[in-house]
C-alpha cells in the first residue's frame, strides 16, 4: 500500500469521527453479542462437562434402571455373584443448601467401592469411615465451600430435598488434585448410599451402578447377566444425550446473535457504502493521477479492516462483559427448562474468542466487497458529476427491485424445500433481508412523492425541500434507510415470536389447566416434576372437605428406542379430555388409554422422532422392553423435548412404582378455591414442603416461569434494539455531516439556525419514518419466517401468529426518535458554524 | 525556450473519434481527429464549453478510451493498452492539472506533491529533491505542513502545478487551469506554467476557454464540431 494513500484513509477516517466512531460500535455490538452468546453457551457446556467428568470419573459403563431407578439385587449379583468387578453403586439427585441459596448435586457412594472411579470419595483420599459410614446422615464437601458456607467438619448443614428438610453432619472436606477437579468438586456434596436412599426415598434402589469394562466380550457377558428392567450404557453416551438437550435451545440463541451481526453487517455496509459514496470524486482524481483499481480496491478494504479489527477488539471486551450477565439468563434457563446446572465461572474459550474476531473481520470484509466494488468502477475522470451518479441510481432503481423480488422468491423458495436445517432457514431469511432492501430505493421514490404535499402543508417549502431531498440524493439515502430498515425489522420479528409464543402458551394454559387445585412437590427443574409428593399427603387431600374429585400425574424418565424420554402417567380426571387438544388422531384415544398398551406423544416429542400415530415406540419397563402404539399427538408447550403421555392403569401394570409427582384437585361446587388451598395447607404435615396453588396461581406461575426463560431472548432483542438504535444514528447524522455544504448554501442565502434546524429534523424524520413504515411489513416476514419454519424445525412447535399494535408502533416511534436525535448534532453543528469556512473550496 | 519543430512527436492523434449515445440520439464530440505535438511544443486547446475538450484530454491520458483511432504518446500506443497498464502509464509519464485543482485534501502539501513520486515507486532523496524544488519554484514552500483547505484558489492550483511536475512526466495536461480563478490569480498561475513548463521545454496541452493562454501557447488549436483548426498564436481569433 503506498503511503500517502494510505495516510490519506487514515486521516479521512479521522475527520469524520461520528461516521468512523459508530461504525466501530457497530461492528463491535455484533461481535460482542455473537461472542457473549457463545461465551454463556460454552460456559454452561463446560460446567456440565466438568459436573459429568466429576460424578462419571473412570467409570466406562453404567447399568441403569427402567424408570427413575434400578433395584440395588441387581448390584449385589452383579458384584458379589458374578464377580464383576470394579463396580461402584451410585444414587444421586439434587439438594438446595437454603442457607447458602446453591444447588448440589448429590453423590451417594459406597467409599470401599470407589476407589477405581472417583478418588476423591473413596478411602485412599482420606475419608474416614468410622466417621462417614457408623454415624449416618453425614455429607462430605469441597473445602471452598466450606470456607464459603462458614462450616467445618462437624458442624451441621441443612439441606432440602424435594421440599424436605433434612439436617446432614459434615464428616470431612473433599480435596481436589488440581484446579479443574477443584471447580467441579465447588457443585458436588457426597453423601453414604444409604443416606442419599434416604433422602431422594430411593430406598432399595440405585441410580445406577458404575462400572469399567474394558473387552466387548466382558461387555456382552455383564448384558446377559442384566434382569430384563436393566440395561447397560456407556457413560459418553448418557452425557451425550443430556448435552443435547439444550441443542436446539442454544443453536437458536446463536441465530439470534449471528441475526444481530447481519444487523451490524448492514451498518458496516452502509457505512463503508456512504465513505465511498460521499469520496467518489476524490477516487476519480486519484484515479486520473494514476492509482489503479487495485490499490483504491486495497484502500477500500484497507479501512475496513481498520475498523472490523477495532470494532473487534471492543467487541471482545464488551462480549466477555455481556457473557458475565447472560451466563446467568442461560443457566437460569436451562435450570428452568431442562437440568439442574451450576455455573461458577465464565469459560474463556479460545475458539469462541477466534471465531469472533473471525467474524468481526469477515463480516466487515464481506460488507465493504461491494462498496468497494463500487468504488475500483467509479469511472476515472476530470469532469465527474455527483448529479450523474444520482441519475443512475435513479435509473437502476427498477431493476434493483427486479432483482430483489428474484432473491424474496428465492429465498421464499429455500423456505418450501421440506427438511428442518435451520441453516437453510436462516439463509433463506438472509435472502429475503436482501431482496427487501433492494425493493427499498424504488419504494422510498414513490414514497418521497407521496409525502410531498403532506410535508409540504406541514412545513412549507422547508418540508418539500426534506421530503424530496430523500429522492435528489438517493445513492446516499437509500443505503441508510435500508439499514434502519433492516435493523428495526430484526427487533420487530424477534419481537413477534416472543408475542406469539407467549401467546400460544397462554391459550394453551386456559385449556390444560383444567382443575381447581394443583399440588406439587417443590421441584428444582420447573418443567419436570422430578420429586414425589408423600403418599400420606395425597391420601389427606384426595379426602379433604370441599374436594370433589382428583386426579393425579407420575413423572418418570424412562430409557426408549427414542432415547430418554419423560413418560408422564395420568390418571384420568372429569375434564382429562379437556386438557388435552388433540393434534392428530381422534377422541376414542382415550378409551384405550385406560387399559391398552396406547400412549400419546406431545407434538414436539413426534417432530423430535418422527413419530406419527400408529407407530409404536418401545420403552424400557420394569417388565422389560415393551412396545407401546402412539394413538394421538397432542399440542404441548410444556417441554421442547417432548413427553410420552400413558394412562397410569397401564403404567402400573409395566412399572413397580407407585408414587405420585403431583396432585389436581377439583373443588366441590359452591366451594371458593381460596378457601380450600387455605386448608389444605394447614393439613401438610411438618417436614415435607408441598406447593398448593389454585389454576390461577399456577397459571401466573408458569408464564412467570416462560418470562423468565425468555429473558435471555428479550435481552438479545434489546440489544438489536441497541445496534438498530445506533444504525438509525450513524447512518442518518453521517447523511447530515456530509451535507455541510448545501446547508452552509442554504444558511449564505439567509436560512436562520431554527430553520435549518427545521429543515434538516424533517429530513432525518422523514427519513426515520420511512424507515419505521417500511420496517414492519420486512418485521412481519421476518416473523412469519421464525414461527412458523425456524421455531419450528426447532422445537417442533405449531405456534399462533400474534402481532400486537404495540410491536409495530414500537418499531415506526423506534426509526423515528433515533432519526430524529440522529439530527440534532449535525443542526446545530451547522447552526454554530460559519457558512463561510463550510462555502471554501474543500 | 521555444518548440524546435524537427523535434520527436511527443503525442500522435490518428483519426481519434468519440461520441456519447444520449437518449435516442448518438452525439459525435470528436470527429476522426488528427493531431502531432512534439516534445517541448506547449499546445492551448480552445473551445467553447461542451466543445469536447475534456474528452479530448481524457483520452490523451488514457482515462477513456476512443471509439476509433489511435493515440500515441512517445513509442507507446495507449489504444492497444489495457486499463490497468493505461492507468500505470498515466502515473508515469503524465502530470495533469485540473480546473478544480482537485489537490487531495487529506493530504498536505508536500505529501500532494510528493504523491505522484510515490506512486512511481520513486523514493530517492534526489527525486524528492526535485520535486520538493517545484514548491519552491511555485512561492509556496513555507506552506510545505498546510492542508490544501487552507490555501487560497491560486496557491491551490500553483501546488497542483507542482505536484504534475514533479515525477518529470512526458506531457502534461491542463483542463481549464485559470477556470476557478479570478484575472490576477489567473495571471500568476499563467506565469507559472510559462516559467516552470514552456521556458523548461516541457511538453504541455492546455484546455481552455481563456483566451489569455494564446500569450504562452506555441500552437494553438481550435475544437469545433468535433474538429480541430490549427491558428499560430498572433492570429486566432479573440472569440
Amino acid at each position: 500500500m503506498i503511503a500517502s494513500l494510505w495516510r490519506s484513509s487514515l486521516r479521512y477516517l479521522w475527520s469524520h469521527p461520528w461516521l468512523f466512531g459508530l461504525s466501530v460500535v457497530g461492528v463491535a455490538m455484533g461481535v460482542a453479542m455473537v461472542v457473549s452468546i457463545d461465551l454463556a453457551n460454552v460456559s454452561a457446556q463446560e460446567a456440565f462437562e466438568l459436573s459429568a467428568e466429576t460424578v462419571t470419573g473412570r467409570a466406562t459403563h453404567q447399568v441403569r434402571g427402567a424408570g427413575d431407578g434400578l433395584d440395588e439385587a441387581v448390584y449385589r449379583q452383579l458384584r458379589i455373584d458374578h464377580g464383576v468387578r470394579p463396580a461402584a453403586p451410585v444414587v444421586e439427585g439434587y439438594a438446595t443448601v437454603p442457607d447458602a441459596g446453591r444447588t448440589f448435586q448429590v453423590l451417594g457412594i459406597d467409599p470401599i467401592a470407589e476407589g477405581p472411579f472417583r478418588a476423591y470419595a473413596s478411602q485412599d483420599a482420606g475419608i474416614e469411615l468410622d466417621v462417614f459410614m457408623a454415624r449416618g446422615q453425614t455429607a462430605l464437601i469441597a473445602e471452598p465451600v466450606a470456607e464459603a458456607l462458614s462450616r467445618a467438619p462437624g458442624d451441621t448443614l441443612q439441606v432440602r430435598v424435594g421440599g424436605r428438610d433434612r439436617a446432614l453432619i459434615i464428616a470431612g472436606l473433599l480435596a481436589a488434585d488440581d484446579e479443574r477437579s477443584r471447580q467441579a468438586l465447588e457443585s458436588v456434596m457426597v453423601v453414604d448410599i444409604s443416606t442419599a436412599q434416604e433422602l431422594f426415598e430411593m430406598q432399595g434402589r440405585l441410580s445406577r451402578v458404575d462400572l469399567i469394562v474394558e473387552t466387548d466380550a466382558e461387555r456382552d457377558r455383564i448384558e446377559g447377566l442384566l434382569p430384563e428392567s436393566a440395561r447397560l450404557d456407556r457413560s459418553e453416551a448418557r452425557t451425550e444425550t443430556v448435552e443435547q438437550m439444550t441443542r436446539a435451545f442454544e443453536l437458536n440463541l446463536q441465530a439470534l446473535s449471528l441475526l444481530a451481526l447481519v444487523v451490524g453487517m448492514f451498518l458496516i455496509y452502509n457505512t463503508m457504502t456512504f465513505s465511498v459514496i460521499q469520496r467518489r470524486p476524490l477516487i476519480g482524481r486519484l484515479r486520473a493521477l494514476g492509482v489503479t483499481r487495485r490499490e483504491i480496491w486495497r484502500l477500500i478494504l484497507g479501512e475496513a479492516l481498520l475498523i472490523g479489527a477495532l470494532g473487534t477488539v471492543v467487541g471482545l471486551a464488551l462480549g466477555l462483559v455481556l457473557a458475565q450477565g447472560l451466563v446467568v439468563l442461560v443457566t437460569q434457563t436451562i435450570n428452568d427448562l431442562y437440568y439442574v446446572l451450576t455455573v461458577r465461572e465464565l469459560t474463556i474459550d479460545a475458539w469462541t474468542l477466534t471465531k469472533g474476531a473471525l467474524l468481526g473481520l469477515g463480516a466487515t470484509l464481506l460488507a465493504t466487497v461491494w462498496p468497494a466494488r463500487e468504488a475500483t468502477n467509479a469511472p476515472a475522470s476530470t469532469v465527474l458529476q455527483r448529479s450523474a451518479a444520482e441519475t443512475s441510481t435513479r435509473e437502476a432503481a427498477p431493476r434493483l427491485a427486479l432483482g430483489g423480488v428474484f432473491l424474496g422468491l428465492l429465498g421464499g423458495g429455500l423456505l418450501l424445500i421440506p427438511g428442518d436445517s435451520i441453516a437453510l432457514s436462516y439463509a433463506a431469511l438472509f435472502l429475503l433481508i436482501i431482496g427487501f432492501s433492494l425493493l427499498i430505493p424504488l419504494v422510498i421514490t414513490g414514497m418521497a412523492t407521496g409525502l410531498r404535499p403532506v410535508m409540504d402543508r406541514l412545513f412549507g417549502l422547508i418540508g418539500r425541500m426534506a421530503a424530496r431531498g430523500v429522492v435528489t440524493t438517493l445513492s446516499r439515502t437509500a443505503v441508510a434507510i435500508a439499514a434502519l430498515v433492516v435493523a428495526v425489522a430484526a427487533t420487530v420479528g424477534v419481537g413477534i415470536m416472543i408475542d406469539s409464543f407467549r401467546g400460544t402458551v397462554e391459550v394453551w394454559l386456559e385449556g390444560q389447566l383444567q382443575a381447581d387445585v394443583y399440588v406439587q412437590p417443590p421441584s428444582l427443574v420447573f418443567r419436570q416434576a422430578d420429586a414425589t409428593l408423600d403418599a400420606g399427603v395425597v391420601a389427606t387431600f384426595r379426602a379433604a372437605e370441599g374436594v370433589r374429585d382428583a386426579h393425579t400425574v407420575r413423572s418418570v424418565h424412562v430409557e426408549t428406542n427414542h432415547g430418554r424420554s419423560e413418560l408422564v402417567a395420568i390418571e384420568f380426571g372429569p375434564s382429562t379430555e379437556d386438557a388435552y387438544r388433540i393434534k392428530e388422531g381422534d377422541a376414542s384415544v382415550w378409551d384405550r388409554l385406560g387399559s391398552e398398551p396406547v400412549v400419546i406423544v406431545s407434538e414436539p416429542y413426534a417432530y423430535r422422532h418422527d413419530v406419527e400415530v400408529g407407530d409404536t415406540i418401545e420403552i424400557q419397563t420394569d417388565e422389560g422392553r415393551a412396545p407401546f402404539e402412539v394413538g394421538a399427538v397432542y399440542f404441548d408447550y410444556a417441554s421442547d423435548l417432548g413427553v410420552i403421555t400413558i394412562g397410569r392403569p397401564v403404567y402400573n401394570q409395566y412399572f413397580e412404582d407407585d408414587a405420585v409427582s403431583g396432585l389436581a384437585l377439583y373443588t366441590a361446587e359452591g366451594q371458593p378455591v381460596e378457601g380450600l388451598v387455605e386448608r389444605l395447607r394447614r393439613q401438610v404435615p411438618d417436614g415435607q414442603e408441598v406447593i398448593i396453588r389454585s389454576n390461577q396461581g399456577l397459571r401466573e406461575a408458569s408464564l412467570e416461569v416462560f418470562d423468565r426463560t425468555f429473558t435471555v431472548t428479550v435481552v438479545l432483542r434489546l440489544l438489536a434494539v441497541l445496534v438498530a438504535f445506533v444504525g438509525v444514528l450513524s447512518a442518518l447524522m453521517a447523511l447530515q455531516l456530509e451535507r455541510s455544504r448545501e446547508l452552509a448554501v442554504l444558511r449564505a442565502n439567509g436560512m436562520t439556525p431554527r430553520q435549518l434546524w427545521q429543515y434538516v429534523t424533517s429530513q432525518t424524520g422523514v427519513m426515520g419514518l420511512m424507515a419505521g413504515v417500511l420496517a414492519v411489513p420486512l418485521g412481519l416476514i421476518l416473523a412469519t419466517v421464525l414461527v412458523y419454519v425456524i421455531n419450528r424445525r426447532s422445537f417442533g412447535w405449531t405456534l399462533q401468529f400474534n402481532v400486537t399494535p404495540e410491536i409495530l408502533l414500537q418499531a415506526v416511534g423506534l426509526a423515528l426518535v433515533a432519526a430524529l436525535l440522529a439530527g440534532l448534532y449535525p443542526s446545530y453543528k451547522m447552526a454554530q458554524a460559519n457558512p463561510a469556512d463550510a462555502l471554501r473550496e474543500e | 525556450m521555444a518548440a524546435d519543430a524537427t523535434a520527436p512527436p511527443q503525442v500522435q492523434l490518428r483519426g481519434l473519434t468519440k461520441g456519447y449515445q444520449e437518449g435516442e440520439q448518438f452525439r459525435t464530440v470528436l470527429d476522426d481527429l488528427n493531431l502531432t505535438i512534439t516534445k517541448g511544443e506547449m499546445v492551448v486547446l480552445l473551445g467553447r464549453s461542451g466543445a469536447g475538450k475534456s474528452t479530448l484530454l481524457n483520452l490523451i491520458s488514457g482515462i477513456d478510451r476512443a471509439d476509433a483511432g489511435e493515440v500515441i504518446l512517445g513509442d507507446t500506443n495507449l489504444t492497444t493498452q489495457s486499463e490497468h497498464a493505461r492507468t500505470l502509464f498515466r502515473r508515469e509519464h503524465i502530470g495533469f492539472v485540473f480546473q478544480s485543482f482537485n489537490l487531495i485534501p487529506t493530504l498536505t502539501v508536500e505529501e500532494n506533491i510528493l504523491l505522484p513520486l510515490e506512486l512511481n515507486q520513486r523514493s530517492s532523496s534526489e527525486d524528492r529533491d526535485r520535486a520538493l524544488h517545484f514548491l519552491e519554484e511555485v512561492g509556496l514552500r513555507d506552506r510545505r505542513s498546510t492542508f490544501p483547505d487552507r490555501l487560497s484558489g491560486g496557491e491551490q492550483q500553483r501546488v497542483a502545478i507542482a505536484r504534475a511536475l514533479a515525477h518529470d512526466p512526458l506531457l502534461i495536461l491542463a483542463d481549464e487551469p485559470t477556470g476557478n480563478l479570478d484575472y490576477e490569480t489567473g495571471q500568476q498561475v499563467l506565469d507559472v506554467l510559462d516559467r516552470l513548463v514552456r521556458q523548461a521545454g516541457r511538453t504541455m496541452l492546455v484546455a481552455t476557454h481563456d483566451h489569455d493562454l494564446r500569450a504562452v501557447a506555441d500552437r494553438v488549436l481550435f475544437l469545433q464540431g468535433g474538429t480541430l483548426d490549427v491558428y499560430d498564436p498572433s492570429s486566432v481569433p479573440a472569440s
